[in-house]
């Protein structure tokens, strides 16, 4: 992200994906995303490239599986911390 | 489920001419090609139009340098999604050969799964022999969009908006006298065989729509569009990689893809390689409107 940006990552996340989905007010921490495709597979590169940014570094798909994505208290565990 | 597809005589007649003209055009692909052990760095591997780059106000602050190395990853980041376009389509064809609901199509599936796998093999063989890397399938099962009662059409309409992608690439590049000539080979030789495969799949999407009209709802058509255009759109969208322009030296890959997806000139882009399919989606009655979503 461009550099005087001081969110954390987290919330720049949880801002991405209630800007993909405006009928949602808010996306609780255990909110299932895969269940009600705030995340589906169409809308899945995007978010791995914001992921990446926000690390750092490439996310090889071979090393992640659905689960680490299934709601955004397992994202920050697997990818923010 | 029965025959699904022999009550359309139009769609059985073309199988029959498709199966004659893949035999009387046979080929080896083994042999065909002339691979040189490298090809020349500093000039374009693309067709600079068909840049995601192309008339983007980032490209112009770019040195020709910068766009020739662009230009060799990106067109191997658009052989990688052919190799892995191509391995879905296998897949979903074979899983269907031979089944009674594909009786019609099965002679002509043999044909099919036999070229695919010949086309995979030669983007594969470009882009390890000049690339050194396939470029990792950055597609990702994460739900069952392609269950229910649409699910035949939903692989169909892939697999042919797939192709009809492809081929706008194909079709310019291989008789692009700017590239290569192995890289016009390529193209040249994808684009002939692809002819066939993109007719019979606008024939098996018509017809499995046709039959979809009768079953579903009003709601149901509209979720079934809706889905396409965000397909459609994120498509066009994995042309334009931050693994490329990383290998191709930008300091920050990601701000560039940005840039260049929200440049007035990506629009232009997207319109211009979703033309052809566009109209026949309008036509079919498979979509309603040509207004895609936004970034997907
Ligand atoms: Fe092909
Ligand atoms: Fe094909």
């Amino acid at each position: 992200m461009s550099g005087g940006d001081v969110k954390d990552p987290v919330t720049v996340v949880i801002d991405f994906l209630l800007a993909k989905r405006p009928d949602f007010e808010e996306i609780p921490r255990d909110l299932d995303l895969i269940e009600n495709r705030v995340l589906d597979s169409l809308g899945f590169v995007n978010f791995l490239y914001l992921l990446e940014e926000l690390t750092g570094r490439e996310i090889p798909m071979v090393d992640v599986a659905p689960e680490d994505f299934r709601t955004i208290d397992a994202i920050e565990a697997r990818f923010l911390r | 489920m029965t025959d699904l597809l022999s009550s359309s005589d139009r769609l059985v007649t073309i199988l029959d001419r498709l199966v004659g003209m893949s035999k009387s055009d046979y080929y080896n692909p083994y042999e065909v090609f002339d691979w040189p052990e490298s090809l020349p760095e500093h000039q374009y591997w693309m067709s600079p139009e068909l840049m995601s780059t192309y008339g983007t106000e980032a490209a112009g602050e770019l040195s020709e340098a910068q766009l020739w190395a662009i230009s060799k990853w990106e067109s191997i980041n658009f052989y990688s999604l052919n190799v892995h376009g191509i391995r879905e389509l296998i897949v979903e064809i074979i899983q269907r050969i031979h089944t009674d609901e594909f009786r019609a199509s099965s002679e002509y599936f043999h044909h099919m799964i036999g070229e695919e796998n010949e086309h995979m093999w030669f983007f594969a063989t470009f882009c390890l022999k000049y690339g050194d890397k396939i470029y990792p399938n950055t597609a990702f099962q994460l739900d069952i969009e392609s269950a229910g009662p649409a699910a035949h059409f939903l692989v169909f309409a892939r697999l042919l908006l797939f192709e009809e992608i492809v081929d706008h690439f194909n079709s310019r590049m291989g008789t692009d006298d700017r590239l290569h000539e192995t890289i016009k080979q390529v193209n040249h030789i994808h684009h002939q065989d692809e002819s066939r495969h993109v007719a019979f799949g606008r024939q098996i999407v018509s017809v499995l729509h046709a039959d979809l009209r009768a079953r579903l709802s009003v709601a149901e058509l509209a979720d079934l569009e809706t889905y396409l255009k965000r397909y459609l759109r994120r498509s066009v969208e994995s042309l334009v990689s931050p693994a490329v322009f990383r290998d191709a030296g930008i300091p920050d890959p990601y701000a560039l893809r940005r840039r260049i997806l929200a440049d007035p000139a990506h629009g232009e882009y997207q319109a211009k390689i979703l033309k052809r399919s566009m109209r026949f989606l309008l036509n079919e009655g498979i979509l309603t409107d040509d207004v895609l979503p936004g970034p997907a």
